[in-house]
Order: structure tokens, then sequence, then C-alpha cells
């Protein structure tokens, strides 16, 4: 819409300096938001040792290993195509990119693959074997789903995010110069990864 | 729309039509849509309120049902904490006027304002939706204790998936609001040149966001758990409730300075301008704010001293609870100081501001009572506690949201209301509100338990001056909305600033134009509220 | 914008993968082939999360090239978070 005079502080101007900080501050909820599942885990751990850790044998070390290494190398790849895109070189930024949706998928898969194994050994909540457990076993179950689970979400927005952005720089509206949305999905991409870190050794590595 | 700056249209002619409303990108619009909305929810629980009271005219079940009664004071409890208060005066009036008192032309990012807004309108309907389906209105508390909440056979999970869905709204309210003060400032404003209510927006909006997503998560626990059964918080298969308690306080006492912030931002704003006189102390008063907002993540426990909890937190958390009272009380001294000498000048908006100290202060000082380990085992989950918490809420908050619209209506609409009238409908409130809830906090220390549709004969006369009160309380906000809504409709034409104010919205027309103003707005030499021709004392 | 911005080059994001792979595999081999280190296990295992955490948070979020204000503001939120943990965690050690 025209109008003939216009604030030099304009909310409508592009700034990307705010949308910086605007993510920020989403990632902080994001952080709170685990953080609340954090402060659960850590009181039951507290309250159920041993438990915890008879549970935590029924996970793969390895598993959960390669896909710490996945999720760390895709973290390089979406912070390496920002290089790329800033130096100018959109078709490389593409490239890498295409490789952090491709480690997003492995992830998921190797997910998957855990996930199944356990819902087949009966250990999804409700299902008899599980209900069979100790309670601190129950409790670990209850938390190793619900807080993979809601990462692995976190992992298809984070996905569907990059792929949006990738887009963006092919019909060149993500380029050189302002590229704040490149960014931001990766600060989101980095906040995955970053929770991955906490969980993989309170969850797979309790020995 | 090319005209000359003279001739902008006001942001309520640019466009007609509910859509040019309802998908709004306009600043001003959203504050708008929240105040309709808002309003229309306060409307609801006042409601609900009274027929609490009529049930409580006399013991025994009159009207409604124990059953009922439960679901009714939880449906009050979930509708004014979620629906009314916590995006009250941040949605409506820190939408309309932040962006104006900073000196800009919209927030941050406009859309995820509008957003926001529909969040909340999604959340209202999946509480409201309890009505229709499921098993009736969740009868827990708007607290959502379990493990009753995981056990009982009402619309719990519909509820607290609406508290979820309304507290992402609020997160949004909070991050747009940061940006925007962050960045969009006019040239030459720092943060020390920001109006207070800004500062208040931005202490709120950090608790907005870094306490609200503690409580969703909580609240998808209560949802999984319901539906898996898994005992996370069920001590008969392995949980802990005092977890939940822990967890929930520690967004919902940060909640309370959600409510309580703003008010006083409102209120820093009416007293400078009404006794047209610099603000006392304004350092003190902004900085007041982030310490109250500090100070009020880490006193969540002192809601749970006869919970369980371990005696030594007990008492850290009751000593960390009168921390809150001291930047508290520095608000309220530097308000009484700018009043001291300044050439004041009664009017509504003043008059519930004032009305917001004194009752502010019977609830502040009624908190730091029950904020007392030893006097709060007694007082626990008794009247008190409702009288105490209604004093902070309706008495200060409501009262704040009240004078604030009388304080910016005539900018808002370009308006101006009967100001005979509005003083009389102050007066019935100011008086019934106190009837209302004075009795509840003597009812308390006799030991009257809170949440029973019942009571002993002992508590039937001052049940029944409460009950009264409320009837006059109504009668006032009656009034006070009739008086508004004629205004609205053919109101006497306001002046651009019928206050003499110098905060910057005062310098653009009433009402505003689309974006908000027509010309580069002058910034008051020597802060926000250096009045020219104050006497200096 | 009035100041130009850093790009981190290439080498850098990798030597800094190459740092959080080899804090991985210290983790997974401290947990795995050193378990009677018992409680110790989860302070280390905690504790190199977090080096790996800021890691990732400096290099790869760009943090240490961003103004002040955004490390002190993760600072303020992670500390909070931490003094929340201790007041949780302070109720159920006194019990």
């Amino acid at each position: 819409m025209e109008h003939s005079f216009s604030l030099p502080n304009s909310g409508h101007n592009y700034d990307a300096k705010a949308s910086k900080l605007g993510m920020w501050l989403f990632l902080y909820t994001e952080l709170l938001l685990f953080g609340g599942l954090f402060m659960v885990y850590m009181v039951y751990r507290a309250l159920n040792p041993d438990a915890f850790l008879i549970a935590s044998f029924n996970l793969n070390v390895w598993l959960g290993t390669i896909n710490t290494v996945v999720l760390l190398t895709s973290s390089m790849t979406v912070a390496m195509s920002i290089t790329a895109i800033q130096k100018g070189n959109s078709k490389l930024s593409l490239i890498l990119l295409a490789l952090t949706v491709a480690a997003a998928v492995i992830f998921l898969v190797i997910k998957y693959f855990e996930w199944g194994a356990k819902i087949e050994h009966g250990f999804w909540p409700g299902m008899d074997h599980f209900t069979n457990l100790p309670f601190g076993e129950q409790l670990y179950f209850y938390l190793y789903f619900f807080m993979t689970g809601l990462h692995g979400l976190h992992v298809v927005v984070g996905m569907v995010f990059i792929l949006i952005v990738m887009k963006k720089i092919k019909n060149g509206s993500q380029n050189k110069n302002k590229n704040q949305l490149l960014e931001n999905s990766g600060l989101y991409w980095h906040l995955v990864d970053l929770i991955w870190i906490y969980l993989f050794p309170l969850f797979y590595l309790i020995h | 729309m090319t005209g000359t700056s003279a001739s902008q249209p006001s942001y309520l002619d640019v466009t007609k039509g509910l859509f040019s409303w309802i998908f709004t990108l306009d600043h001003k619009r959203i504050g708008l849509l929240y105040l309709y909305t808002v309003g229309s929810f306060f409307l609801v629980g006042v409601i609900l309120g009274v027929i609490m009271r009529l049930e409580l005219f006399n013991p025994g079940a009159d009207i409604i049902e124990a059953q009922t009664y439960n679901q009714v004071f939880t449906l009050h409890g979930v509708i004014m904490v979620f629906l009314f208060i916590i995006p009250s005066i941040p949605a409506v009036f820190g939408n309309f006027f932040l962006p104006i008192m900073l000196g800009t032309d919209d927030v941050a990012f406009p859309r995820i304002n509008l957003m926001s807004w529909w969040l909340y309108v999604i959340g209202a309907i999946f509480a409201l939706g309890t009505l229709i389906f499921g098993d009736g209105p969740a009868d827990t508390g708007w607290t959502f204790y379990a493990p009753y909440s995981v056990k009982t056979g009402t619309n719990v999970s519909m509820t607290v998936l609406a508290a979820f869905v309304l507290g992402f709204s609020s997160i949004l309210t909070g991050l747009n609001f940061i940006v925007t003060i962050h960045r969009l400032r006019a040239p030459g404003m720092g943060f020390n040149d920001m109006p207070l209510f800004s500062w208040a927006l931005y202490a709120t909006s950090w608790i907005q966001l870094l306490a609200t997503p503690i409580i969703g998560i909580t609240l998808l626990m209560i949802l999984a758990e319901r539906v898996l059964g898994i005992g996370l918080f069920d001590p008969a298969i392995g949980g802990d409730p005092i977890l939940y308690q822990h967890l929930f306080w520690i967004y919902s006492h940060p909640a309370v300075y959600i409510m309580a912030l703003p008010a006083m931002g409102i209120v820093s704003e009416i007293i400078p301008t009404f006794s047209q006189r610099t603000i006392f102390g304004y350092k003190a008063i902004a900085y007041s704010s982030m310490g109250i907002a500090l100070v009020g993540y880490f006193v969540w426990g002192h809601h749970m001293f006869t919970s369980g909890m371990s005696g030594p937190s007990a008492w850290i958390f009751s000593l960390l609870t009168f921390f809150v009272a001291i930047p508290t009380s520095i608000k309220v001294f530097n308000w009484l100081a700018t009043l001291y000498k300044g050439s004041i000048d009664i009017e509504v908006p003043l008059l519930y501001a004032l009305a917001f100290i004194f009752n502010f202060l019977i609830g502040g000082l009624t908190g730091l009572v029950v904020g007392a380990l030893a006097a709060d085992v007694h007082l626990h989950d008794t009247y008190f506690v409702v009288g105490h918490f209604h004093y902070v809420m309706l008495g200060g908050t409501g009262f704040a949201f009240i004078g604030g619209l009388h304080y910016w209506f005539p900018k808002m609409w370009g308006k101006m209301y009967n100001k005979a009238v509005a003083k009389l409908a102050f007066a019935i409130i100011f008086i019934g509100l106190n009837i209302l809830y004075f009795p509840m906090l003597i009812l308390g220390v006799m030991g009257m338990p809170r949440r029973y549709y019942d009571y002993l004969p002992e508590f039937h006369t001052l049940n029944q001056v409460s009950t009264v009160g409320s009837w006059i309380m109504v009668t006032g906000l009656i009034i006070m909305l009739v008086n508004l809504f004629i205004a609205h409709r053919k109101g006497k034409k306001a002046p651009d600033n019928p206050w003499n104010g110098i905060t910057l919205e005062w310098q653009t027309k009433s009402p505003p134009p689309l974006y908000n103003f027509d010309k580069m707005p002058k910034l008051a030499k020597g802060g926000p509220y250096n009045y020219p021709n104050a006497k200096n004392s | 914008m009035e100041d130009s911005y850093h790009i981190t080059g290439y080498a850098e994001h990798f030597g800094t993968w190459v740092s959080l792979i080899l804090l991985t595999f210290m983790t997974v081999f401290i947990s795995v082939f050193g378990a009677d280190l018992n409680t110790l296990t989860v302070a280390t295992a905690l504790f190199i999360a977090s080096v790996k955490a800021l890691v990732v948070a400096y290099y790869f979020m760009h943090l240490k090239y961003d103004p002040k204000i955004y490390r002190i503001m993760i600072l303020i939120v992670m500390s909070m978070f931490v003094i929340f943990l201790i007041m949780l965690i302070f109720d159920y050690l006194t019990r």
C-alpha cells in the first residue's frame, strides 16, 4: 500500500537482524520446552537410578552413536551452506543443504528401526511387556519415547524448513545479500542437533 | 492511498468488511480484535463468577449441584486466567500502543502477530468446546493438579489442549514485543527513553517467552498420561504428583507477573500524565519491572507449602517470596512521590490508577501473609487465598485494564465518553469489589475452605455480604460498558491529546492513521515524562 | 546493515566437526569401557555434552561472531534453567 510518509524505523522494512533475534528468542522457548522434560528426567532418574540403568541396556549404543555422527555432520553441512551462499555460491549451498536433508532422512530411518525394535519387544506404553516392567523402567521408556519422539518431530520440522529454503534459493529470493531465512533454518537445525547432544548421553550412555 | 499526509484516513476507515479485520496485519486492529474477544470472555467469566456467588448465597445446593459447581469454578478459572487476564493488557494495549509509543508503524512481525490472535481464537474454541464435547468441562480447577486431572472423567484433555494452544499464542506475542522493542524504537530513543509501559511489556514478554514453554510441555505430559496411561504423575503407578505441581508453578507463578507487570506499566503511564509531572524514579520503576520478572521465576514453591515439599525447600521459597515485595513497593513509593506536588487532575483513568494502588496494596500485603510459611499452613486453600488473588487480579490488573481503556479510549476511537457516568461507574465498581472480596479474607481467616459449593452455617452472613457485593460490582461494570458503548456509537469527537500527555501516542491523530504517524514524531527532551510546564519541587 | 558480517570459512566448520566427533567418541568410550566410574560417568557425560553444545553454539550457530547481547541472553536463559533444576532437585534431596 502506498503512503506518502514512511518512518525510518518501520516495521515493514526487511530487517535481517530482527528476524535473527526473533529466531533466537524462539530457540529459547524450544530449549525450555525440552528443559521441562529434562527436569522430569532428572527427578525420576534421581529417584530410580537402578531402574534407569537396567532399562538403558535395551538401547543400542552403536545406533545412537551413528545417529549422533549423522546429526553432527548435517550440522556442519548446513553451516557450510551458509558460508557458501554468503560467498555467492548458491549452487554449492544447495548441494550442502541437500546433504543435510539426506542426513535428516538417515537419522529418521535409523530412529524408525530403533523404535520399531522396541515396539516389537513390547516396550511401547500400554503393551504387555511394558506393563510388567517395574515403575522406574516404565518411566524410562515413557520418557525415551516422549523425548526422542518430540525430537524426531523437530527433525521433521527442520527438514521441511530447509526444503522451503532450498526452493527459495533456487528461485533466487535467498541470495548473497539476503539470506536470513537460510541462517534461521540453520539455527533451527543446530538446535535440533544441540538437543540430541544431551539426549544421547542421557538415554544411551547410562552405564 | 496516495493523498497528502494530512488526509491519510484513520486505521478504522482504510478498509471495510469483516475480512479486512480478521486477516488484518495492522497492530491496532489486532489490538482491537483482542479487545473484543478478551472482553467477551471476561463477561463470560463474570457470569460464571456471579453464578458461584449466587450458589453461595445460602449454604447447601440451591441452584447448582456440587459437580456442576466444580465445573463452573474450573471454567471460570480457565477463562479468566488463560483467556482474559494473561492476554488482556499485553495483547490489547500492548499491541495497540507499544509500536505507537516507540514511534514506529507496526510490530516487528505483523504476520506472526495475526497468527497469535488466531491461535488465541483456536484455544478459546477448545476451551469452550468442552461444554459440548466429551463428558462436560473439566472439574479439576484451573491448576489441573495430578493425579486427579489424569483420572477424572470430565474433558480435561481438551481443556489442557486449549491451555497449550493459548500458551503458544502468548509466546508469539512476547517474542514479537521483544524484537519490536530491540529493533524498532524511534531514532534517538534509547532503552531509557522508552515509556514505562514499554518497559513493563518488555519484562512481561520475557516471562511469556521463558516460562510458557514449561507449562506447555507439562500439559502435553498430562495429555499423554491420560491417553497412554503412564504413571508420570500418578503415585499409584510410580509417578510423583508434587513434580507436576513444581512444573505447573514454574510457569504459573511467573504468569502472575504476566498479569501484574503490564498493569503496573499502565499505572506508570496514567499517574505522570494526570499529575503533569515527571515520573519519580524512572529507572527505579523500569528496572524494578525487570527485577520482579527475574525474582518472580524463583518463588514458585510458595504455592506448594502444604503439598509435601521438603522443609528446607519450603523456607527457601518463602524467603525468596519476600524479595518480590521490594521491587513492588519501589514502584508504589515512586507513584506516590510522582503525585506529590503534581498538578493533579482527577480524571477517570487516574481514579482507576489510584484504586489500583489501593487494591494492589491489599492484594500484595495479603500475598505476603500467605507467602509466610507459618501463616500459609493455616490459610492455604481457604477463602483468604481467593480474596487475596482476586484483589490482585481484578482489583489490580482488572482495574488497570479498565483504567487503560478509559485512558486510551479517545485515542483508539477518536471519541470521548461521558466522564460523569464513567466516574459513577468507577465508584460503584470500586465499592462492589471491596464488598465482594474483603469478606472472603475474613472468611478465610475463620477457616472457610475454598472450592466447595457448601459451607458451615457460621459463614452465612459474610457470604451473603460478598454475594451482594458481586451484584453491586456487576451493576457498575454494566454502567461502564454501556457508557463506553454509547461513546463508541455517538460520542463527542475527542481531541488528539485530551489529557495533555507527552508520550508519543498523543502526538498522532485520534484515531491514528494506518501507519500511525503522518510526520516524524518528536521525542520529549529529557525523557518521556519531562513535562515542559511542570512545577519543579 | 551498518556493519559487515563475518563469513566463517569451510575449514573452520570442518575443524569444528572434527572436534565434535572426537568428543562424541570420547564420551562413548568413557561410558562403555569405563563403566566402573559409576556416578562420575553421569557428570562426565553431561560435562562433555555441554562442551559439545558450547562448540555447536559458538561456531556452528555463529555466537562467537554475533553481538555480545546474544551471548548474554543465552547465558541468562541457561542459568535460569540451571537454577530451576537446582531448586527442583534440592526439594527431592532434602525430603
